[in-house]
């Protein structure tokens, strides 16, 4: 354990030395985000400035859910970018035979070997968004309250990683899977809004099969409100450990099954 | 009429090349639209909700029935004109393999449109008809009516097709920015999320202040999505739609001029390294 934290150091620093060399295209990267989700919250803001509630929500509210949707959004953004390359060519290239060769785990080799600082523009959106609409919202504050919200982020974000593990994996038996990985991560833009302005199939959709609720609006909603703990913040728990020990099974399913490049 | 024939004997081919590799490639697409249609759909629940959450029937002229109309003729448009040779061509800078291209007897334009209008040619066959039956199914249902009309419709695709034409002579003038940045990903990310929110891709133009409104009704990028949807939608006068299409026929010029000054002066810059 001790000497994989010591890697991901080594991993991360010799990243950031080789952004030094293109400042602008991590910047624009991030700016990128950055916009991308600052239009988003514009476009919240012009909804918001022809009603005064969204099914009960108020503008804080939305913001406060949009928000905390972008921290665990961007965290499994920044370290585990590398597994959209996996789906699109890293094994159909052959390329994989370089992660099992080392005595570290694919998986986590795999992930540390890029480490995508795009992510602060997500992240920073995220932080604004949050530290604008919680002072301006009457939540119960409590004792636990931030490291609770903290695991709840750090499971959050195995949900997200989890899934993209799984269709990552994909790719070990069709050579290429970065379509599936795109068709099922973007299905996690449903979790920016209340869950409740959905249909019934939207809804039971991105709680019970690709559970993206689980990452923002369930616990956010817990911490609007004080109730349902054991669904809002449990649920996301269990999704989080179940995808994740499922995420692990497939990977190692598939690793049996790859089959490198001929040549 | 000989040397027409002459044109497409040139350019068909990558036509069928851009067919080709669709067909391969036929399941990836499919994934992939499925993944950008949420998008839309994310739209339609948000107005949903936004209607639902007040009294009023209409904001800034848009029914709820309009709203959905809009979101998803939006989409499909936004798909339809989406044009991506610039990658090719930044690419190809990059690697030097532009040298090529440089000897070959045809124009580089014409190479990438065509190819590009092959391999749209079967997403296009798979989307148009669903997305447009869809809509109308459901305006139909509504509104217990029958609201499609044709020359709405016929004045909807002239005004798509000149809106490709816009976005891909705009995209080949971006595409030469792989001069200055090596990287393309950051830099389309901040084009794609500016257009799509500059052409009323996110909000209709309406929902704007109205000063703003006006100075990005004349823009191009009104011309590239605002301007056919709202033809489609017969939110416009015919004359109003006269006036509209002679913009974006003017917009298309402009790009078109624009894409050749850059070649041109590109050409004499271009230095391809190794060899």
């Amino acid at each position: 354990m001790l000497r994989y934290l010591r890697l991901h150091r080594i991993f991360i620093s010799q990243h950031l030395k080789r952004l030094m060399e293109y400042k602008t295209d991590f910047l624009l990267g991030a700016i990128g985000l950055l916009i991308a989700q600052a239009l988003q919250v514009m476009f919240i803001g012009i909804i918001f400035s022809q009603i005064p509630e969204l099914e009960g929500y108020t503008f804080d509210e939305v913001l406060f859910i949009f928000g905390f949707s972008l921290i665990p959004k961007s965290l499994d953004h920044l370290f585990t970018d590398n597994l959209w390359m996996v789906g699109y060519s890293i094994v159909r290239k052959g390329d994989f035979d370089k992660y099992l060769t080392r005595p570290i785990n694919s998986l986590y080799y795999v992930t540390v070997e890029r480490f995508c600082v795009d992510a602060f523009g997500e992240m920073l959106t995220g932080i604004l968004l949050l530290s604008y609409s919680i002072p301006r919202l009457s939540m119960a504050f409590h004792w636990y309250t931030i490291p609770l919200a903290l695991v709840v982020v750090i499971f959050a974000t195995l949900i997200y990683t989890s899934l993209k593990t799984m269709t990552a994996a994909i790719s070990f038996w069709t050579k290429a899977s970065g379509h599936i990985i795109h068709m099922l991560y973007m299905t996690n833009d449903f979790s920016k809004y209340p869950v409740t302005i959905y249909n019934k199939a939207v809804q039971t959709l991105i709680t019970y099969v690709i559970p993206f609720a689980f990452t923002a609006y369930y616990p956010a909603s817990f911490f609007l409100t004080d109730k349902n703990p054991l669904f809002c913040i449990g649920g996301t728990v269990i999704a989080g450990t179940a995808l994740f020990a499922l995420a692990l099974f497939i990977w190692n399913r598939g690793i049996r099954a790859y089959e490198s490049a001929g040549s | 009429m000989t040397k027409l024939r002459h044109f497409f004997r040139i350019y068909l081919p990558f036509s069928r090349a851009g067919i080709q590799e669709m067909v391969a490639y036929r399941a990836n697409f499919i994934c992939f639209l499925i993944g950008e249609i949420v998008s839309a759909f994310i739209m339609f629940f948000v107005w949903k909700a936004v209607f639902a959450s007040s009294s009023q029937q209409t904001f800034n002229g848009f029914t709820l029935e309009d709203m959905v109309v809009y979101v998803f003729i939006t989409f499909l448009t936004g798909y339809l004109t989406y044009s991506d040779g610039a990658f090719a061509i930044g690419e190809e800078i990059v690697d030097g393999s532009i040298a090529t291209r440089m000897i070959r007897p045809c124009s580089f334009d014409m190479c990438f449109l065509f190819h590009e209008l092959g391999s749209r040619l079967i997403s296009i066959a798979m989307i148009f008809v669903p997305i447009v039956a869809g809509v109308e199914i459901y305006r139909c249902v509504i509104t217990g009516s029958v609201r499609f009309d044709i020359p709405h419709f016929l004045l909807y695709l002239l005004s798509l097709t000149v809106a490709y034409g816009i976005s891909f002579y705009f995209n080949v003038c971006y595409g030469f920015m792989a001069f200055f940045f090596k990287n393309l990903w950051g830099t389309s990310l901040i084009k794609e999320t500016l257009t799509s929110f500059l052409s009323g891709a996110i909000v209709p133009l309406a929902f704007l202040p109205a000063p703003l409104a006006a100075v990005l009704n004349f823009l191009p990028f009104a011309s590239l999505s605002y301007t056919p949807v709202m033809i489609y939608m017969g939110m416009y006068s015919y004359a109003e739609i006269a006036y509209r299409i002679g913009l974006q026929l003017f917009w298309l010029l402009a790009m078109f001029l624009l894409s050749k000054l850059i070649w041109r002066c590109a050409v004499k810059r271009l230095s391809v390294q190794g060899g």
